[in-house]
């Protein structure tokens, strides 16, 4: 029976990835001092959270299928703290909040600690909308803007966005049932505070300062600029038809967005227009008073969520300068081409290998009674009859025997 | 407290068997109400299902704690139940809520219900040994009558083309002992006129899981904008591909399905049941909740070999054909009559007439469901709703129980 179960359930952006990648590369370590990081991949966690909410996710469902209550079975087996992570939890339905908190702490046998992780609405707005083109979106960020303020939110965007960024409303699905004291808000610092600052408010509330852990990043979800994110938004219009969900997520996703335009640093960066900032800023005042009335623990400073002034200049993403988008394309390009040479010169070992293998095989095959025993087999298994004789005769011989 | 009170007694209601909407209920409960109620599509799910027929016990409660599958809005509060929040989605009257919502959950439902029933073929839960080679291949004498190793000289077949219509086809002669393959096979690529076709494509889909199927209306949109037809409606592509395979001579496409047995030697083969455009669109949805809980060959096989007969099983059945909605008919046509030119200028052996590949605007025009608009939705959530209330296929009628304000 687990003790303690401390689950991470969001939000979206606010250091997530970074969070669960070294939670997982340091998985045996944190076992050796009691805490469970239960995942035999990077994304168990993810996969857990889609089969826990029915969440289709571009034909990665198949593989998420029984992966919660595998979860929570880990998690129930240890007797020390467990740490359950994933972002996209915040949208869970209250049924299946129900349906999660049944699991991992059954008749209330664990104690439960929820964790959020929040930004600043001004930022995290223009994060969502790059997120969503990361994820094959075509839509503009006029359109973007527009469905988030339907106060009806009925459309997708709207439903999904406010499902993982509206911390009241989040906290009162996954917190209804805990006291106030075991739901605990990590504020991420504003931009300019000192790097790891996020990292150290992590780490106490997860329980991991004194503990040796590498905290090298392997990987991050870092963003885009403006002229990169209007490009990869185009190059979805183009490519949506035509590239399937498994091959879009190493090549546009990883390839070129993370690994390839998010250096690009020196471009404007995506921000929320200038008009909506009181909007938002209101918005976001409303949830601070909120939570402080609410009487949560605090990990950081509430005033992080205040958003800073509107930018002076602000590019917009559905007109940006041309220059910068080619600019931008040329860095793909040169990207593909290097990653297409290298397939390339793997393709050509690869032939080589096999040309090899070959050759050992027409060798190793070139006696005389291999040829006969071949040709009859053939003959055989040219009927249904012979074939089903075949099946009978490696049964009879025995799972182990070869084939002739 | 009149407001959580009332929505705990409508709950109650509807537990009972009650079919009051939201909108019209004015009973109250005494003493303390839940802290969390069903959402608003649930609740108005139930209230459908009850006006139907006596819900049992145990699907009440499945209905009550179910959440939609998928994005789309979350479990929305009854408007009037609670103090009005600054948080949250807006609460809605459950009597205003779109088809397509409770479809959502009916659908998770549903999906439940057939992976509960496990892989209808169990062949896959038995290991490989000589006593089941035996017992299949006994079995499958005992259905054809004759076992095809008696019958060397059979013509030997290849199913492509349409893969709705090929999948049945290979289905029936598989079940008469004549599994396709063999030494010389001829290809028969199966196809209709290209509306049909693209029809049967997308009911093929929707009997799949795995890949998420658009809608009827968007798939078709979105092939609208696209140079590239699938191969399954566009026979003239896949007879090239076989003739350079295999050779022209052992390629025939085949426009009229009643001359098939004198092809294949069979007295008789029986097509896959029409399928209604609910009903495809119905195992759509269920088929999007089903691949978060099967691997997509079990799902496939789900699909067919339990919800299809329970939709063609319905009382209802066959509903109203899929129909292409009129602002596709035009390029339909013009690219069903590019399909027959290139037919006929590849010189494939034709079983039928050629013509038979293009859809006329007349034909086009015909009635039948294009599965657009909330009434469609409508007709897709009252199939829903028999099949929950019916897992088996055994429909119960027993009148809904009056309304208790």
């Amino acid at each position: 029976m687990s003790a303690r179960v401390l689950l991470h359930v969001g939000t979206p952006k606010t250091g997530t990835s970074h969070l669960q990648d070294v939670l997982f590369r340091n998985r045996d370590r944190l076992r050796h001092h009691g805490l469970l990081y239960p995942a035999d991949r990077f994304d168990a966690h993810f996969l857990a959270a889609l089969d826990l909410m029915a969440l289709p996710w571009g034909g990665l469902q198949a593989e998420a299928i029984g992966r919660w209550d595998a979860l929570a079975e880990q998690v129930r087996r240890h007797p020390g703290t467990s740490i359950i992570s994933h972002e996209i939890l915040a949208t869970a339905s209250r049924s299946q909040v129900g349906r999660a908190m049944q699991s991992l702490a059954p008749d209330d046998g664990a104690e439960v600690h929820l964790v959020l992780s929040v930004r600043d609405l001004v930022r995290q707005i223009p994060a969502e909308w790059q997120e969503n083109v990361k994820h094959r979106s075509t839509i503009t960020y006029e359109e973007f803007l527009a469905q988030l303020r339907d106060p009806e939110r009925k459309g997708r965007i709207a439903t999904w966005f406010w499902g993982v960024q509206e911390i009241p409303d989040i906290l009162d699905r996954w917190g209804h049932e805990l006291p106030p004291e075991n739901i605990h808000l990590v504020t991420v610092p504003p931009p300019g505070g000192a790097p790891d600052l996020l990292w150290k408010r992590f780490s106490s509330v997860f329980g991991l300062d004194g503990l040796d852990l590498d905290l090298e990043a392997e990987r991050a979800n870092p963003s885009l600029g403006v002229p990169e994110t209007a490009l990869v938004r185009r190059i979805n219009k183009a490519v949506n038809p035509v590239l399937d969900p498994p091959d879009y997520r190493p090549l546009v996703r990883e390839l070129l967005a993370h690994q390839t335009l998010s250096r690009r640093t020196r471009t404007p960066r995506l921000a929320l227009p200038p008009d909506l900032h009181e909007w938002a800023r209101d918005l976001g005042q409303r949830w601070n008073d909120e939570v402080r009335r609410r009487g949560y623990d605090v990990v950081g400073d509430l005033a992080d969520l205040e958003p800073g002034p509107p930018p002076e200049h602000w590019a917009d993403p559905d007109s940006p300068r041309e220059s910068q988008v080619s600019g931008a394309a040329v860095e793909a390009i040169r990207a593909l081409l290097v990653e297409n040479a290298r397939m390339r010169a793997e393709e050509e070992r690869l032939r080589h290998e096999l040309h090899e293998a070959r050759v050992a095989l027409d060798r190793s095959f070139l006696r005389p009674s291999y040829r006969v025993r071949e040709k009859v087999l053939r003959g055989v298994r040219r009927t249904a009859v012979g074939r089903g004789l075949h099946r009978v005769y490696r049964l009879a011989r025995g799972r182990s025997s070869r084939s002739a | 407290m009149t407001g959580p009170a009332r929505a705990a007694a409508w709950v109650a209601h509807l537990r009972e068997g009650g079919t009051t909407p939201w909108a019209e209920w004015t009973g109250t409960v005494d003493g303390p109400t839940p802290p969390v109620l069903p959402g608003a599509q649930q609740l108005e799910l139930l209230r459908r299902v009850n006006q139907r027929a006596a819900v049992p016990d145990a699907l009440v409660e499945r209905v009550l704690t179910a959440s939609a599958a998928g994005r789309g809005r979350p479990d929305l509060e009854l408007v009037g139940a609670r103090p009005a929040s600054d948080f949250g989605p807006p609460p809605v009257d459950p009597g205003d809520l779109p088809a397509e919502e409770l479809l959502r959950v009916a659908a998770l439902l549903l999906a439940e219900d057939l992976a509960a029933e496990g892989d209808p073929d169990s062949r896959h839960d038995r290991p490989d040994d000589l006593g089941r080679l035996l017992g299949d291949a006994a079995r499958r004498m005992k259905r054809s009558g004759r076992g095809p190793w008696l019958r060397p000289w059979r013509t030997k077949y290849k199913l492509v083309g349409d893969p709705w219509r090929a999948d049945a086809l290979r289905r029936d002669l598989v079940a008469r002992g004549r599994p396709p393959g063999g030494r010389g096979a001829l290809v028969l690529v199966v196809a209709d006129d290209f509306a049909t076709m693209l029809g049967d494509l997308w009911t093929d889909r929707c009997f799949s899981t795995g890949v998420a199927v658009p809608a009827w209306g968007p798939w078709l949109d979105a092939l609208a904008g696209s140079r590239r037809i699938a191969r399954g409606a566009d026979p003239a592509l896949v007879a090239a591909t076989w003739s350079e395979r295999v050779g022209r001579e052992r390629v025939r496409i085949v426009l009229d399905e009643t001359q098939l047995p004198a092809v294949l030697g069979v007295p008789r083969l029986t097509p896959r049941p029409a399928v209604s455009a609910e009903a495809a669109e119905l195992a759509r949805l269920v088929a999007k909740a089903l691949g978060l809980r099967v691997t997509p060959d079990v799902g496939r096989r789900i699909l067919r070999e339990r919800l299809l007969p329970r939709l063609v099983g319905h009382p209802g059945h066959p509903g109203a054909p899929l129909a292409v909605p009129p602002e596709h008919h035009r390029w339909i046509h013009r690219r069903s009559v590019r399909m027959r030119d290139a037919v006929r200028a590849g010189d494939y052996p034709v079983v039928g007439e050629v013509d038979g590949l293009v859809s006329r605007p007349r034909a086009l025009a015909a009635s039948g469901e294009t599965l657009s608009g909330e009434a469609a939705d409508e007709r897709v959530l009252a199939l829903a709703v028999d099949l929950l209330l019916a897992p088996t296929g055994a429909q119960d009628r027993t009148g809904p129980q009056e309304a208790g304000t």
